[in-house]
């Protein structure tokens, strides 16, 4: 997950100092990623050092501001119209259990049905939390990204039941 | 307070068992989804807790009355138990407002009353403005409003749902559960059968039905395991 270009998304709409790119950020991908201040500063310095954002002096609270560079705003053009590869993505724990499953003769079934249960609880988590949202769009959409892949999740299950129950038949 | 209550019913068609001992209770308020593969017994079930259909064993209770006590069915149905499915079966011929009328109507209530009736629980479903408009006239989104309008005019408290998000795009099928949800909030008991895990997202309660048989159920208030 990049935190790297999300800060520099948020700062190509004007300069910010680091708290405020925390509270940004949690705030348009509705709190899902939260960030410790930590991670932003050592984000933001490795940005400095890459000559993607600049040290833009203090604000009048004396807060330390920083500014997107020119390199910044096309590497992150960049980030925008590369697709995300699905290489990046790490290895889905759910699928190789359930492939040990079959191949060790556990019952499938029984740790489909354990799954089905959990990702359900998940799923109506989510949707719980899209009903009493209150921030704006940004934040309705990365919900809705999750919940569309929870019930990927669910149908996948579904197919998998379905298919080992034939093969028994 | 309970709404509606199955108790080990069973319901054999012919040589099928449909349905073998199910129990299944639904409260003023709650949303209960279930879910399972075609021919799970999921419709069957629904159409037993309506009372479109009478249990071969075990009893179903609507709002404290026994179903099988009942002689007549229907007036039990019209007045209590407000259905809505996937194809919506609008009267063509007839505006929103006047499919929504209907049921009342039927049963001895005056047409001003009726329509009166009618507009507010259009406008409860955020529908009001296509009152006097006709089905077709109507996206699916709306006419899914109007269908659900016309299965709660008259005050009844239990609503049946199967598939009502059918042939909707994700976001017109989450606007009509959230309606759903709104009008469980208020106190309506909803039963509703969807194959869609994003559509029992919304539920309390979602109860998986294989071969017959309720397997599992999930409360919202479970643990997660994430």
């Amino acid at each position: 997950m990049s935190i790297r270009h999300g800060l520099l998304a948020l700062l190509s709409s004007g300069p910010r100092y680091g708290y405020q790119l925390r509270v940004e950020f949690e705030a348009s991908t509705g709190a899902t990623w939260p960030l410790n201040i930590g991670q932003v500063y050592t984000t933001l310095s490795r940005l400095e050092r890459d000559r993607l954002v600049a040290p833009g002096g203090a604000d009048e609270q004396g807060r330390a501001v920083y500014t997107i560079t020119e390199a910044g705003r096309e590497e992150l053009e960049r980030w925008f119209s590369t697709p995300v590869a699905q290489t990046d993505r790490p290895r889905d724990e759910l699928a190789i259990k359930i492939a040990m499953a079959v191949a060790g003769g556990v019952d499938v079934a029984e740790v489909i049905q354990s799954q089905r249960v959990a990702t359900m609880s998940w799923l109506q988590q989510l949707t719980k939390a899209k009903r009493t949202a209150t921030g704006g769009l940004a934040q309705r959409l990365v919900l809705d990204s999750m919940i569309f892949k929870a019930e990927a999740e669910q149908r996948w299950l579904d197919h998998c039941e379905a298919v080992s129950k034939e093969k028994k038949q | 307070m309970t709404v509606v209550s199955l108790r080990d019913v069973t319901r054999e068609h012919g040589q099928v068992h449909a349905l073998k001992g199910v129990s299944l209770e639904v409260s003023a308020g709650e949303l209960v989804a279930v879910m399972g593969p075609s021919g799970s017994g999921k419709s069957t079930l629904l159409n037993l807790a309506g009372g479109l259909d009478r249990p071969t064993s075990g009893s179903v209770t609507i709002e404290g009355t026994d179903l099988a006590e009942v002689k007549d069915l229907a007036a039990l149905r019209r007045g209590s138990v407000g259905y809505v499915f996937q194809d919506l079966n609008l009267i063509p011929s007839l505006t929103a407002a006047e499919n929504v009328m209907l049921p009342r109507e039927l049963d001895g209530v005056r047409a001003g009353q009726a329509r009166e009736e009618a507009l507010a629980v259009l406008a409860e479903v955020g529908a009001e403005e296509v009152a006097d408009r006709f089905p077709e006239e109507l996206s699916g989104g709306q006419r899914q409003r109007v269908a659900i309008a016309r299965a709660l005019t008259g005050e009844r408290r239990l609503l049946l749902a199967d598939e009502p998000t059918g042939a909707l795009d994700t976001a017109t099928g989450d606007e009509i559960l959230h309606l759903l949800r709104a009008r469980c909030d208020a106190g309506v008991a909803v039963l509703l059968v969807t194959h869609e895990p994003r559509y029992a997202a919304w539920a309390d309660r979602v109860v998986y039905l294989r071969d017959g048989q309720i397997v599992e159920s999930n409360a919202v208030r479970l643990e997660s395991s994430r």
